[in-house]
C-alpha cells in the first residue's frame, strides 16, 4: 500500500495512465505487425513486378512454362528469369470466386430469411448450431471430401470421352475442375454469409416489421421489403467477408481445381465447367517447396501481394458498408 | 403468388442446406468410424510403403494441441488487452478507429499470406533461435514460428468477442465503480473482465477453432516432418524449436492429392479433427447459454 | 519487496532465454538437405539407420525435387542434395557422387493390354503427338490417353526429358503431380492412364503394371546390368567448396556399407557399389 503511493508520487503517472500507455503500446505493436506484413510482402514481391510491369497481370504464353523457367533459373550462375504473366491464374480466381459468391449469396439470403423468420422453432434450434459448425470445419476436410467423392463423380459420370478427346493434347479433363471448385467453395462460404445475414436480419427493429404487418401486408412481403431492405448494409458486409474468404482459400482449391495454369474458355460451352485451372492462392501452395529459390520466391510473394491488397480492400469496403447500420442505431 | 414462390424457395433452400450439412457430417462420421482404430491414436507415423507400415498419427495429434495452445496463449492476453483498450480507453479517436480496422483487416487476410510473412520473418538470422540454425542456414520452421503466425489468426476472434462482452456491460456499473474511487484499470480488472468472462472464453474457443483448422501456415512454417523432430534435447523448448506436423498437415499429406496418399488414414484423422471442432462448438454454445442465464444487471 | 520479485523474474527469464539460445547438446548437429522426392522414402530409412549408428547426427530433408535441391546447395541454403539425373553445366559449383542405381519405369493401368513400348512411342505420347490409345499398337483401349508426369522441379522429370523426350518439354496435357506416389495412384485409378515412376513405386501393391521399353523389362536385374534404357544413378550433391566432411562420410556409408545396401534393395532400388 505504502509502496504504491510512494511510486505514484515519484513517477507522476497514475495507474490509469500507465495502463493506457501499456495497452496502447500493445495495440500499436499489433498495428505495426500489420504494417510490417505489408512492407515485407511488398519488398519481396517488388522484383517480380518491376521486371514485368503491368504485363504481370496480362496473358501471353503458358504460365506453367513461365513458372518452370523461373524455377530453373534459380541456378547459380544464370541470370534470374522473372517473366510472368499471371492472367490464367487471375482468370481462374475470378471465375471461381465470382461463381461461388453469386450462388452462395442467393442461397444464403433465402436461407437466412428462412432461419430468422419462417422456420419453425425446432428447425431453427437445429439450423443455428449447424451453420456455426459448418463455418468452422477446416478447409482441408472440405477438400478431402471433395477429392474422394465429388471429383471422381464428375470425372466418371459427367465428363464424356468425346469431350476429353476434343481438348487433348492441350489439357486433360479429369474430375478436378471449375465445377468442383465452385461447388465446394460455395458450400464453404455459405455458412459465413448465412451467419452474418442472420445476425443483421435479427437486428432489424421489431417495431418496423410489426408496423408493416399491422398495415395488412403478409409476412413474406413484410420481411422481404422491410427487413431485407433495412439490413442491406449487412448483406454487403457479409458478401465482402465471404469474398475475402473465397479469394484466400488455397488448400481446398489446390486439391480440387485441377492444378494446371490454364485459363478456362467460356466459348467451350458446357465443357467450360469441366476444365482444370489453378487460382492464385492455390498456385502459392503448389510451388511453396521452391520458395527458397530467389526468382520463384519473388514471384510467389508477388502473387501474395495481389491477394493481400485484394483482401485489404475488401476489408475496407466491408467496414465502410457497415456504417449505415450504425446510423439506425442497429449494430449487428 | 410470387410471395408463395419466395417462401417456397426459402423452405427448399433451408432444407437443402440441412441435407448437405447432414451429408457432410454423416459422411465423415461413417468413414471415420470405419477407419479409425485406437492404435492410430497412439502410434507415430513411420516411413514405409503400404498402410500397415505407416503407423498412426499420434505426433500430428499432439502437434495440433501444442500449436493451438501456444497460439492462443499468445492471442488471448494480447486480444483481451486490445479489446480493453478499444472499449475502455480508445483515445485519440482516429487512432482507435485505425486500430479497429487493422484488426478487421487482419481477420480478413488469407492465411497463405500470413504464412509467407512468417517465412520471411523467421528466416532472419537474429530470430534463428526460434527455430534451428545449422552451418549458417536458418531453417525458419518450427512450432514457435507456426504458433506465432497462428496467433494472428486467432487474435481477431478474441478481440471481437471480448469487446462485445465488455460493451454489453451497462455504463452504470462502471460509474458505480468509479464513484467509490476505483481507477479505470482496477475497475476493468476486478469488475468488467470477470463479468465478460463468457465472451473471453467464447472468443478464445472460436479462435482456437480457427487455429486448429488452419493448414497453409502449418505447411509452410512447421516443416511437415510427420513426427516431432526436436532441435535439441532440452525438454520442452527443444520440441518447440523443432519441426513437426499437425492433423491438418497430416490430412493434406494423406489425401489422394498429397504425397502420402493413404485415404483411410486421412479419414481417421479428419474424424478426430472434426470431433475436436465439434467439441469446441458445443463448448461455445454451452458457455453462451450459461452466460445468458447468469446474473442480470439491474 | 518489489525489487526482489523483479530480480527473480529477470532470473527466470534469463534461464528460459539461455535454454532456448543454448546450442544443441555437445556435438549434436542437424544436417539440412533437400532434393528428390522420388527417393525420399529410401532416404528417410537411410537417415534413420545412420542416426541409430551415430546418435548425434540428425537429418532434416526437404523433398522439393532434384533440380531444386541442387539450386539449394549452390546457393548455400542446404548442406547437401539428392538428385536423380546426371550433372549438367548449370550445376556449376557442385560435386556429384554416385550413391545407388534406380530405374524410371513406364507404368500403365492393369486393364490396358499393352505390354511394351518403344522409346519413340513413349516420346509421342508425352509430347502430345499420340493422343489416343487406338494409335498405339498392342493396346486394347480406344480412349484418349491420359498421361501423368512429374513437375518441373523433379529430377525424374529432367531425366525423362533427356532420355525419352530428347530435350523437349512434356506436352501441356500431361498432368504434373508432385510425387512418384501420386503418379502411380493416378495411373492405377485411370484406365487410360500412363506415367513414369521410379522402380520403388511399381511393386505388387502399387496398382500399376510396367511395360517393357524397347523390349527390356524394368526390374532390378536389368537396371543392375544397365540393359534397361532408363536406368539412372541416384546422385548425392555437395558444394565443391566448403564441403561438409560429415555428409561425405554419410554418402560413403550409403555407397559402400552392407546394411545400407540391404535397405536400398529392400526399398526397390539397386545397390551399385555396396559390399554384399
Amino acid at each position: 500500500m505504502d509502496e504504491d503511493d510512494f511510486l505514484e508520487r515519484d513517477r507522476g503517472l497514475s495507474q490509469d495512465q500507465r495502463a493506457e500507455l501499456g495497452l496502447g503500446a500493445l495495440v500499436f505493436v499489433v498495428m505495426a505487425l500489420l504494417v510490417a506484413l505489408f512492407v515485407f510482402v511488398l519488398h519481396e514481391a517488388w522484383p517480380s513486378f518491376a521486371h514485368n510491369g503491368l504485363g504481370w497481370f496480362g496473358g501471353g504464353g503458358s504460365v506453367d512454362q513461365e513458372l518452370q523457367a523461373i524455377a530453373r533459373s534459380g541456378d547459380f550462375k544464370q541470370a534470374p528469369v522473372y517473366t510472368f504473366h499471371a492472367w490464367p491464374l487471375i482468370w481462374s480466381t475470378i471465375v471461381i470466386t465470382v461463381g461461388a459468391v453469386a450462388i452462395a449469396f442467393v442461397s444464403s439470403l433465402f436461407i437466412a430469411v428462412f432461419m430468422v423468420e419462417f422456420a419453425p422453432a425446432w428447425l431453427r434450434r437445429i439450423l443455428e448450431p449447424v451453420v456455426r459448425l459448418l463455418a468452422s470445419i477446416p478447409s482441408v476436410i472440405y477438400g478431402l471430401a471433395a477429392v474422394l467423392v465429388l471429383v471422381p463423380f464428375i470425372g466418371n459420370h459427367l465428363i464424356t470421352q468425346g469431350e476429353k478427346a476434343s481438348v487433348t493434347p492441350t489439357i486433360q479433363l479429369s474430375g478436378s475442375s471449375l465445377l468442383a471448385a465452385i461447388v465446394v467453395l460455395t458450400v464453404m462460404i455459405a455458412p459465413i454469409m448465412i451467419a452474418v445475414f442472420a445476425d443483421g436480419l435479427r437486428a432489424v427493429p421489431r417495431g418496423w416489421l410489426e408496423g408493416s404487418l399491422a398495415l395488412g401486408i403478409n409476412r413474406w412481403r413484410t420481411f422481404w421489403k422491410v427487413g431485407v431492405r433495412t439490413a442491406r448494409p449487412v448483406f454487403v458486409a457479409g458478401t465482402v467477408l465471404a469474398t475475402a474468404r473465397a479469394l484466400g482459400e488455397a488448400i481446398m482449391l489446390s486439391m480440387v481445381s485441377g492444378g494446371v495454369g490454364f485459363a478456362p474458355n467460356p466459348v467451350d460451352g458446357l465443357m467450360f465447367f469441366f476444365e482444370p485451372s489453378r487460382p492464385l492462392a492455390a498456385t502459392i501452395i503448389a510451388f511453396d517447396e521452391e520458395l527458397s529459390s530467389p526468382p520463384m520466391k519473388h514471384t510467389l510473394y508477388a502473387i501474395a501481394a495481389v491477394l493481400l491488397f485484394s483482401s485489404a480492400m475488401l476489408s475496407v469496403i466491408g467496414w465502410a458498408a457497415k456504417q449505415p447500420m450504425r446510423r439506425y442505431g442497429v449494430v449487428p | 403468388m410470387t410471395d408463395r414462390l419466395g417462401l417456397g424457395l426459402a423452405w427448399l433452400l433451408g432444407l437443402l442446406f440441412c441435407a448437405i450439412a447432414a451429408a457432410i457430417v454423416i459422411y465423415f462420421l461413417v468413414e471415420g468410424i470405419r477407419y479409425l482404430r485406437p492404435d492410430l491414436l497412439v502410434t507415430n507415423p513411420a516411413p514405409g510403403v503400404g498402410e500397415s507400415q505407416t503407423g498412426g498419427f499420434l505426433d500430428p495429434l499432439l502437434g495440433t494441441v501444442i500449436v493451438g495452445l501456444l497460439a492462443m496463449a499468445i492471442a488471448t492476453p494480447v486480444g483481451i488487452g486490445i479489446a480493453v483498450w478499444l472499449s475502455e480507453f480508445g483515445r485519440p479517436t482516429g487512432f482507435a478507429r485505425l486500430a479497429e480496422s487493422s484488426v478487421e483487416m487482419l481477420a480478413g487476410e488469407p492465411s497463405v499470406v500470413l504464412a509467407l510473412f512468417g517465412a520471411v520473418l523467421f528466416t532472419v538470422r537474429e530470430v534463428g533461435f526460434l527455430s534451428q540454425t545449422s552451418h549458417r542456414i536458418v531453417l525458419g520452421q518450427s512450432f514457435f514460428a507456426a504458433a506465432a503466425m497462428l496467433s494472428l489468426v486467432g487474435l481477431p476472434m478474441v478481440v471481437a468477442s471480448t469487446r462485445e462482452g465488455l460493451q454489453a456491460i451497462p455504463s452504470h456499473v462502471r460509474e458505480a465503480s468509479y464513484a467509490i474511487g476505483k481507477t479505470k484499470i482496477a475497475t476493468t480488472r476486478r469488475v468488467l473482465l470477470p463479468a465478460a468472462r463468457p465472451s473471453m472464453i467464447t472468443g478464445t474457443m472460436l479462435g482456437l477453432g480457427r487455429v486448429i483448422g488452419d493448414t497453409a501456415i502449418v505447411l509452410l512454417l512447421l516443416g511437415g516432418t510427420l513426427t516431432f523432430q526436436p532441435a535439441n534435447s532440452v525438454p520442452v523448448l527443444g520440441l518447440l524449436r523443432g519441426t513437426g506436423d499437425t492433423l491438418t498437415g497430416y490430412i493434406y499429406y494423406n489425401a489422394p492429392t498429397g504425397d502420402g496418399n493413404q485415404p483411410s488414414k486421412a479419414y481417421a484423422a479428419a474424424f478426430v479433427l472434426m470431433l475436436m471442432v465439434l467439441v469446441l462448438n458445443v463448448g461455445v454454445d454451452a458457455v453462451i447459454r450459461r452466460s445468458q442465464r447468469a446474473v442480470k444487471w439491474s | 519487496m518489489r525489487l526482489r520479485s523483479r530480480v527473480r523474474g529477470l532470473a527466470a527469464v534469463s534461464v528460459v532465454v539461455g535454454a532456448v539460445a543454448l546450442p544443441a547438446t555437445a556435438g549434436a548437429q542437424t544436417l539440412f538437405g533437400s532434393g528428390s522426392s522420388a527417393e525420399q522414402p529410401i532416404l528417410q530409412v537411410l537417415f534413420r539407420a545412420y542416426n541409430r549408428l551415430h546418435p548425434s547426427i540428425k537429418f532434416n530433408y526437404l523433398a522439393d525435387g532434384g533440380n531444386a535441391g541442387v539450386q539449394d546447395v549452390q546457393a548455400g541454403r542446404r548442406l547437401f542434395a539428392v538428385n536423380t539425373r546426371p550433372p549438367l553445366p548449370s550445376d556449376a559449383g557442385t560435386t556429384y557422387f554416385k550413391l545407388f542405381l534406380d530405374g524410371l519405369c513406364v507404368a500403365v493401368n492393369p486393364s490396358n493390354s499393352i505390354s511394351g513400348l518403344t522409346i519413340t512411342q513413349a516420346k509421342d505420347i508425352f509430347t502430345g503427338v499420340a493422343t489416343n490409345w487406338s494409335q498405339i499398337a498392342g493396346s486394347n483401349l480406344t480412349t484418349t490417353i491420359d498421361p501423368v508426369g512429374r513437375n518441373s522441379s523433379a529430377g525424374s522429370y529432367t531425366f525423362f526429358q533427356q532420355a525419352v523426350l530428347g530435350g523437349q518439354t512434356q506436352s501441356s496435357n500431361v498432368h504434373p503431380v508432385t510425387s512418384d506416389g501420386l503418379v502411380a495412384t493416378s495411373v492405377s485409378k485411370d484406365q487410360s492412364g500412363i506415367g513414369y515412376v521410379g522402380l520403388a513405386h511399381t511393386g505388387k501393391g502399387s496398382g500399376v503394371k510396367t511395360v517393357t521399353l524397347n523390349g527390356v523389362a524394368c526390374n532390378q536385374a536389368n537396371i543392375k546390368n544397365e540393359t534397361y534404357p532408363l536406368f539412372r544413378y541416384i546422385w548425392g550433391v555437395l558444394p565443391t567448396s566448403s564441403t561438409s566432411r560429415t555428409v561425405e562420410k554419410f554418402f560413403d556409408w550409403v555407397r559402400t556399407n552392407k546394411a545400407a545396401g540391404q535397405i536400398i534393395s529392400r526399398a526397390g532400388a539397386v545397390p551399385a557399389f555396396n559390399k554384399k
